[in-house]
């Protein structure tokens, strides 16, 4: 095999065929199970875009999202920001509030929190410390956005005594962080008449406490292919320091999830 | 890991529809092919796996924009190796594909080869070795047709290029790949090559 002889293509093709089956690629994962549990645990179903408008709900909802960015549209024209100026208190949020209620949104809409990580791996694509809030202590997964200025991470806690379920997001506890700064208008929260939206001061930064009925967020991620993110969240309390955007969301008290935030910045 | 489009076809639709279960046939049938397609890009286990995994996710709820009838397969890869590459740069590394086959073949092998094998075996840690020196797009091409056996109109879809071009990327691929091959791998007195 080793005489100094150069290949054609056809050899090379052939050489390459041969080694395919014998490849050294580590053991195939089992990933239909983990997939499956994502899914399941989200089950918007994928509905084709001529489906929508058959289906009312849907329109209804579609439009919802359009008032809410139309109205996070209108927040940012410096026209009406100052009759309102105090929506801009926590850098990366905006906060809406609505009219009418919404349509019904299951709480199965995907929560795409990025990709599977570790605290290490997290904190090295990150542009900022991680904080972990002392009173959770370490989580019990942590996922990373890379694909957004500044990065975004997720803290995940299951449900445990004192910490009930959330069903918006099959959760106990969820921490985000992200450089608020940098991405203004990164998420859109609609209120709607049965969520409170009060304006609260955490560690000392002006923040927001939004609970009652769930409300709508929207995540935009420009410069992806990802699709317009879309669900119904629980109780979240949401500030910025220092160029961080905190959100801590739970189905807790307020003073609760107080507790929690004094651990963090 | 071959499909069977017809099948696909109809999981697919049924997919689209809701049914977890037909979207957990498609994973079970193009997983492996999924994690191989993420580990050429990425060459870390666990990358390929979390890319993969990624990819199964963001497919199911993107069915809703799949044309209906298309093959599902190279439309999978492409989300695959778009994951793929997005882990790989979000981490900073580099694909040190050939290190780790090399450490792959090492561990996984306890008694070394026979002298006749052991020639064989050598000859394909180069290959490996030649492949990992190349971009992405030159090693997913010849992976997909030499190792996955996609058809060209497979490979277009999959790397998102217009199907005349396949050809022609293949080739450069393969001539690549070849400068990428040891010296006295090659013809001296550099003998003419097709291609």
């Amino acid at each position: 095999m080793a005489e100094s002889r150069r290949f054609t293509d056809v050899e090379l093709e052939q050489a390459l065929r041969e080694l395919g089956p014998r490849y050294p690629y580590p053991p195939t994962p089992n990933l239909a199970l983990a997939v499956r549990r994502r899914i399941v645990a989200k089950p918007a179903a994928p509905v084709g875009r001529l489906a929508l408008w058959r289906d009312p709900p849907r329109l209804a909802l579609a439009a919802a999202v359009l008032l809410v960015l139309l109205g996070a549209a209108a927040l940012i024209n410096p026209g009406t920001r100052d009759a309102i100026a105090h929506f801009f208190h926590v850098s990366g949020v905006i906060v809406n509030r609505q009219p009418s209620p919404f349509p019904s949104l299951s709480p199965g809409t995907p929560l795409d929190l990025g990709r599977r990580s570790t605290m290490v791996d997290a904190q090295s694509v990150v542009s900022f410390p991680i904080a972990v809030p002392a009173e959770l202590g370490a989580p019990d997964a942590v996922y990373v956005v890379s694909g957004i200025p500044g990065g975004e991470v997720a803290l995940a806690y299951s449900p445990r005594p004192g910490i009930p379920l959330v069903q918006q997001t099959g959760l106990g506890v969820l921490v985000t962080e992200f450089r608020g700064d940098l991405i203004p208008g990164f998420i859109t929260k609609g209120v709607e008449q049965g969520t409170t939206a009060q304006e609260v001061s955490v560690n000392g930064d002006p923040g927001w406490w939004i609970a009652g009925q769930p409300h709508m967020v929207i995540v935009r991620v420009s410069g992806t292919d990802y699709p317009l993110q879309l669900r119904m969240a629980a109780n979240t309390l949401i500030w910025a320091h220092g160029g961080v955007t905190y959100r801590i969301e739970s189905g807790l008290s307020k003073a609760d999830a107080f507790r929690i935030a004094a651990g963090l910045p | 890991m071959e499909g069977r489009p017809l099948d696909d076809v109809a999981l697919v639709e049924r997919a689209r529809n809701g049914d977890v279960n037909a979207y957990e046939s498609l994973v079970q049938q193009y997983q492996q092919l999924a994690y191989r397609v993420a580990y050429q890009v990425t060459g870390d286990a666990a990358d390929a796996e979390d890319a993969a995994q990624e990819a199964f996710v963001n497919a199911y709820y993107a069915l809703g924009r799949f044309r209906p009838g298309a093959p599902f397969k190279p439309w999978l890869c492409r989300i695959v190796a778009n994951e793929a590459r997005n882990r790989r740069m979000a981490a900073h590394r580099r694909t040190a594909l050939a290190e780790r086959a090399q450490q792959a073949q090492a561990s996984g092998e306890a008694a070394p080869s026979p002298e006749a094998a052991a020639e064989a075996d050598e000859f394909r840690e180069i290959l490996v070795e030649a492949l990992g020196q190349l971009r992405d797009d030159d090693r997913l091409i010849l992976s997909y047709r030499l190792f996955f056996d996609f058809s060209e109109a497979d490979m277009a879809e999959a790397l998102k290029v217009p199907k005349g071009t396949v050809k022609s990327r293949l080739s450069r691929a393969l001539t690549r790949l070849r400068a990428a091959l040891p010296a006295d791998f090659q013809l001296s007195s550099g003998g003419s090559v097709d291609g």
